[in-house]
């Protein structure tokens, strides 16, 4: 529903106020008898007002007077260009097809606003006013020059929305007359006590419920904004499907026996102190190979590995083998990565290369700390014989492909030149070659 | 555990107090078995009884605390799964402390200096407390937590359990760790996490498919490794077998390091490192990355797991992935498979899945048959499923009201299995009312019924509240309630169509009140701070901040899921990482890391070898890994396309509500969004250009909104069809595209009854329609310019497309009105076919005057 402009007692004082118009009252006393309630919403009854102007027929002569003389003092306390409707009244002031006396009217509502000019003329009833009003007292100025004397400072538009802003006026006259009738011919207006004809109307209905009906709003542009579609149902429908039965599970490792792998843990325990035999080694490989978790518990944690690889290469072996796939590894991997190099590390690792894949950081790694080992070494027996097992051991890892030589040429490169005197590593070097 | 090397004889102090005489302990086993035994044939009173028992002797021992537990749950019929959660928890955290105390026992004890553990320092100590601890063990204490999260719906708690379980799998015992396995499986499918799917498929595959059923008759392996160890089967021929294969290797290794062994001179040991050398690569061609394969492979010690039946389960789980990724044509083959091992079995859920195989591929008639085929009446958790999916089906063949009677079924057999008494076992999962619910939800909202749709969904958010769709689908119940007038303070519909006109007074002085009447709504409830609010009868009320608010939270879930979709691509071990020590060790340490997760990637070709071996003949061309690779990035494609398609709509419904709410600027930018979205479908295009142009209007900027449906313009003033008919087919179409090119079946069901299924939901603008909402806005664009001869030739336009738009016929008076043809905007009055003459509201009467 559209916003109604007026509240009850709003319709009532106009109604009230069109209608004392034409009483032998003085404007000005009508004028305030309207204003004398405070409560009045002046912009919706002016507004309401400046509707009901606009249609040239709606109004009485004396009634738009008195409606001209409420829109003017609405704002009276105010400049007169801060008067939302100082445009309406100087239009109408300019306006040709007015009558003469409401032009004069207004230009002289227009002038009391300066307090020295006379408002003697609102002393007089409306009737009054018309009855002695003589045109040629009066000259009408220019639109341009009424526009420069009130509109003077403008103040900034307030925000308001273009779409609002281009609002025209909702109101149509319709008027049901038959065909060929003026519809402006005071003819059809009904007379009391006349039987009412074709067309005929009464102009006070009309008015009471214009201003019953008068909303703020006018006609704006219709912008048609279409509702979004709705989202397609797609796989959307949840299917249901039996479930797999999850039962809770019981426990089968309350008070269970706990001795599982105990000889090999001592075994292990042994291995880390030093070279096993080779009876206690199989042992230990044979356990190892029957329980494949046996591994998780035979007490080697990756701190212990360096100790197992020195005493026992081959056990350690078989147990890296064995925990490739635990989430551990990687500790196990970087243990002995920085371990000191030595033949038997060398020898798991190699070993390990065969068994397993290693990952190739872990691989580079190695081999990159091999190079240094060999390097930083200062006894040149103890450095010739490290120099020899990572060659062969290069070798090795090339021919099976286990690393890219190109990730390392330059480094293994470098390594071979610096050691060309021993004979693996020309040979190494020449390996190299034939790869290039 | 290592406390035992040094002192073999003494017990383990599992339950904190060491000292336990060797009777007693032998009692307290055969306690131990006796309450296993009454556990297994379900006397859990008896059972319970034992344990406390047992519980005299070993106070505080984690693992009797833990049976007891289990078994007084069941006892109490299953009736309190959060208190049974908590208990679990209290054992695994005194495991673990005792886990803890051993382990420092045996540090401290061992903690020789050793320089090479002086830089690896923190190494042993992290995570692994689950590892070695056999008798500390919390693997089935966590995986019964994960059991009851999974059956409370819980994934992601549930998820979050078992992951760690899953990283740490190799040391767990068979049993648990398929237990674990599975258990994982149902969680990431219920998840919808494909790749997760595929990843513990294929462990599943080789860790337990490989030697329990491809090797048939298994035992093989266990029997030949002690003999390959010691070297005898070294020359053994090559076999086919991938275990052989690597046992030889093994062997030849073991063999080869046989001698060194004896020798002690450091010169020979080079010589003989030469021998070791060449003989590894001797067996480098043999070995070619099969032996990781075999390493993973588990010797199933729970013999009551049939190999059949794990087969089956893993052939239905396989199933799954492969409707998860709507691979139709693999799973087609694959449940083939599947219903050939279930042959004389209970097959209920082959049968399901065989019927929603032909669900998703569009044969509906074979998915009744087959549910038909598989329904057991009696059992009102069968029911309610079968009920279900009938609807579904109905809903998919466009006969929503039928659905809506086979889905209020499936609830009522939910309902009915509640009331079954005593508890079966946790009944409270089977439930499955609030899947239902949903599916009501998009039943209701297909029927129009906003406010009974939003019930359902606001019941389902219990669990799909990280669904962006769910809170798609309750703006969408809004925006209809406010299309409806259902909501608070909205016109009602044919207010919102029609133009009211106040005719006031009579003969020459009637006039024609045109109230401006396409009020818009929504504001008004704008001033509620709790867009949430419930009604008297706890239904949401439904208002367009509240669709806002839907929508804000669908878009911040999309949002999220993309962003975790992009970390997703980097390792999962992240947590692992940020323990390890941050010394430069740790860069090495975390490309180690992935290792496990890589190697299953790179073995699984020698996985599907060995199948193909066991099974050559049923497995051909099976599920390869580049298949399952293929279904997967398949799937990630779809899901990236629909994650698309739903931000386009979250976007544009955004726009939408915006501009009803009045917020021309926040309207603006999610217009804006839906336009740069890459790929937009032209219907979300035409929307996003309305949007925006309307919001820049209401912004006071009509050049640039006129730029925005100039687009659409060619020439002067002709306007384009923003979209043809295909734009909607395809847009409707597109869901049911599945991974066969050439899908007879989906395509002729398609083309068969093409209008029920094709209008589902696709209520919208016809493209002409379309075309004349172009017209009218351009003409309100003009107007509002003040360019008002073009704006009556737009309207003119539009009017001629669509004659019963009340925008139009509005803006078409406005323009005759601003042109001064007053008479010609009477007469379009009078010819509108949505105007309602109002006899005036005569308010005053004399006697008030």
């Amino acid at each position: 529903m559209g916003k109604k402009m007026l509240n009850l007692e709003e319709q009532c004082k106009i109604v009230n106020l069109l209608k004392s118009s034409s009483e032998q009252k003085s404007i000005e006393e009508t004028v305030t008898d309207f204003f004398t309630n405070s409560k009045l919403r002046h912009f919706n009854v002016c507004y309401s007002l400046s509707l009901l102007l606009q249609d040239k027929m709606m109004l009485s002569s004396t009634e738009r007077l008195v409606a001209f003389a409420i829109l003017h003092r609405s704002y009276s306390s105010q400049k007169s260009a801060a008067n939302p409707f100082i445009s309406f009244l100087v239009n109408a002031a300019c306006d040709d097809g007015a009558e003469k006396y409401e032009r004069a009217f207004i230009l002289q509502l227009l002038s009391s606003s300066n307090s020295n000019s006379s408002k003697e003329f609102l002393k007089q009833s409306a009737s009054d006013y018309i009855k002695n009003f003589d045109p040629s007292s009066q000259n009408f100025p220019q639109r341009e020059q009424l526009q420069k004397q009130y509109f003077e400072k403008v103040h900034p538009e307030p925000y308001s929305c273009l779409l609002q802003n281009t609002a025209v006026k909702n109101l149509l006259a319709d008027p049901d007359v038959p065909c060929g009738c003026d519809a402006n011919s005071a003819e059809l207006d009904s007379q009391p006590g006349a039987k009412s004809k074709l067309g005929s109307g009464d102009r006070d209905e009309a008015l009471s419920g214009l201003i019953a009906n008068l909303s703020l709003e006018g006609l704006i542009p219709h912008w048609i904004r279409p509702v979004p579609p709705r989202f397609p149902v797609d796989e959307e429908l949840v299917w249901l499907n039996p479930d797999n039965s999850h039962e809770l599970q019981w426990d089968q490792g309350m008070c269970a026996d706990t001795s599982r792998g105990a000889a090999v843990r001592d075994l292990i325990a042994k291995a880390l102190k030093g070279a096993l035999a080779p009876n206690q080694q199989e042992q230990v490989l044979v356990e190892l190979a029957n329980d494949p978790k046996l591994v998780y518990h035979c007490g080697l944690t990756p701190r212990k590995l360096p100790e197992l690889v020195e005493n026992n290469p081959l056990i350690a072996v078989e147990v890296l083998t064995k925990l490739i796939n635990s989430p551990e590894i990687a500790d196990y991997f970087t243990v002995l990565v920085n371990m000191d190099m030595s033949l038997h590390s060398m020898e798991v690792v190699n070993r390990l290369t065969t068994a397993v894949e290693l990952p190739k950081e872990f691989v580079r790694m190695y081999i990159t700390n091999c190079i240094s080992s060999c390097e930083n070494i200062k006894d040149k027996y103890m450095q010739n014989r490290l120099v020899r097992l990572v060659c062969v051991f290069l070798q090795s890892l090339i021919r099976n492909r286990i690393i890219d030589v190109k990730d390392l040429f330059i480094e293994v490169q470098a390594f071979c030149i610096e050691f060309s005197r021993i004979r693996e590593a020309a040979g190494l070097f020449r390996l190299l070659k034939t790869l290039e | 555990m290592d406390s035992r090397d040094s002192s073999s004889s003494s017990t383990p102090n599992r339950d904190g107090s060491s000292a336990v005489s060797a009777a007693g302990d032998e009692e307290a086993s055969a306690l131990a078995k006796d309450a296993a035994l009454c556990f297994q044939s379900r006397k859990f009173a008896e059972c319970v009884d034992v344990l406390n028992q047992l519980k005299s002797k070993k106070e505080k021992d984690p693992k009797v605390l833990h049976n007891i537990a289990i078994a007084e749950f069941f006892r109490d019929g299953c009736s309190n799964p959060k208190k049974l959660l908590e208990v679990l928890n209290n054992v695994k955290k005194r495991s673990e402390e005792l886990a803890l105390a051993s382990r420092e026992q045996v540090e401290s004890g061992n903690n020789v200096g050793n320089k090479v553990t002086s830089g690896s320092k923190g190494i042993g100590t992290n995570g692994a407390s689950i590892i070695y601890t056999d008798e500390f063990g919390t693997s089935v204490a966590s995986l019964n937590m994960a059991i009851i999260w999974f059956h409370l719906h819980e994934y992601a708690k549930a998820l979050s359990i078992l992951e760690p379980l899953y990283q740490n799998i190799e040391p767990i015992d068979e049993t648990t760790a398929l237990h674990i396995c599975h258990l994982l499986l149902d969680v990431v499918l219920a998840c919808h996490d494909a790749s997760k799917s595929a990843d513990v498929l294929n462990y599943l595959e080789k860790a337990f498919g490989v030697a329990n059923v491809s090797q048939g008759e298994n035992g093989n392996t266990a029997a030949q490794q002690p003999l390959n160890v010691v070297g005898k089967s070294a020359s053994e021929p090559n076999s086919s077998l991938v275990s052989d294969v690597s046992c030889s290797d093994l062997a030849a290794s073991v063999n080869a390091s046989e001698s060194p062994l004896s020798r002690t001179s450091s010169e020979d040991r080079l010589d003989e490192m030469f021998s070791t050398l060449d003989i590894g690569g001797q067996n480098l061609a043999r070995r070619a990355g099969l032996a990781s394969a075999n390493d993973l492979s588990r010797i199933t010690a729970d013999r009551s797991v049939s190999g059949v039946d794990l087969k089956l389960k893993l052939q239905l789980y396989k199933v799954r992935f492969l409707l998860l990724t709507r691979n139709i044509k693999l799973a087609k083959r694959e449940i083939k498979l599947a219903m050939n091992i279930a042959r004389g079995r209970d097959s209920s859920m082959a049968l399901f899945l065989k019927a929603q195989l032909e669900y998703a591929r569009g044969n509906h008639r074979k998915a009744i048959k087959l549910l038909m085929a598989s329904s057991n009446q009696t059992d009102a958790a069968m029911s309610s499923m079968f009920n279900n999916n009938l609807g579904c089906i109905y809903y998919q063949l466009g006969k929503y009201h039928t659905s809506a009677v086979f889905f209020s079924k499936a609830l009522s057999n939910c309902s009915s299995l509640e009331k079954e008494k005593p508890l079966k076992q946790l009944t409270f999962s089977q439930d499955k009312s609030l899947l239902i619910t949903y599916n009501c939800g998009l039943q209701y909202l297909a029927c129009g019924k906003p406010l009974l749709a939003a019930r359902c969904f606001q019941k389902a958010s219990l669990i799909f509240y990280k669904r962006p769709l769910l809170w798609l689908r309750l703006a969408e119940c809004c925006l209809m309630a406010a299309e409806k007038g259902l909501v608070k303070g909205s016109s009602s519909p044919s207010d919102k169509s029609e133009i009211r006109v106040s005719v006031i007074g009579k003969g020459r002085w009637r006039k024609l009140l045109i109230e401006n009447g396409i009020s818009r709504n929504g504001h008004v409830d704008s001033v509620e701070k709790d867009v949430w609010a419930l009604g008297g009868d706890g239904q949401p009320k439904l208002s367009l901040p509240l669709a806002r608010q839907c929508l804000y939270n669908a878009l911040h879930l999309l949002n999220c899921s993309e962003l975790s979709n992009s970390k997703s691509v980097l390792p999962s071990n992240s947590s692992l990482e940020e323990n390890e020590s941050s010394d430069g060790a740790s860069s090495k340490n975390s490309n180690h890391r992935n290792l496990p997760g890589t190697d299953f990637k790179a073995s699984t070709m020698s996985a599907a070898l060995i199948n193909s071996n066991g099974d050559l003949k049923e497995t051909k061309g099976g599920t390869n890994p580049e298949s399952i690779q293929n279904s997967i990035s398949y799937y990630e494609d779809i899901c990236r396309r629909e994650n698309q398609m739903i931000k386009q709509a979250l976007l544009a419904n955004l726009a939408y509500v915006e501009l009803e709410l009045e917020n021309p600027l926040k309207a603006l930018s999610a217009a804006r969004s839906v336009l740069e979205l890459p790929g937009c479908p032209r219907i979300y295009v035409f929307l996003g250009h309305v949007y925006v142009a309307e919001a820049l209007c209401l912004l006071n900027k009509p050049k640039e909104a006129a730029e925005h449906l100039s687009v659409y313009l060619s020439g002067e003033s002709n306007v384009e069809l923003p979209f043809g008919p295909e734009d909607c087919e395809q847009w409707r179409v597109e869901k049911h595209v599945d991974c066969e090119e050439a899908n007879s079946g989906a395509a002729a069901a398609a083309a068969k009854n093409p209008s029920p299924e094709g209008l589902q939901g696709f209520m919208f603008l016809k493209p002409e329609e379309a075309r004349g909402t172009l017209y009218a806005n351009l003409a309100v664009v003009s107007a509002i310019q003040g360019d008002l001869d073009r704006a009556h030739q737009f309207v003119t336009q539009a009017l001629s497309l669509m004659p019963n738009s009340s925008e139009a016929a509005m803006t078409a008076i406005y323009v005759d009105l601003m042109l001064g043809k007053s008479q010609e905007a009477v007469s379009k009055l009078k010819h509108c076919s949505h105007v309602r003459f109002l006899p005036s509201s005569q308010q005053l009467n004399k006697s008030s005057l």
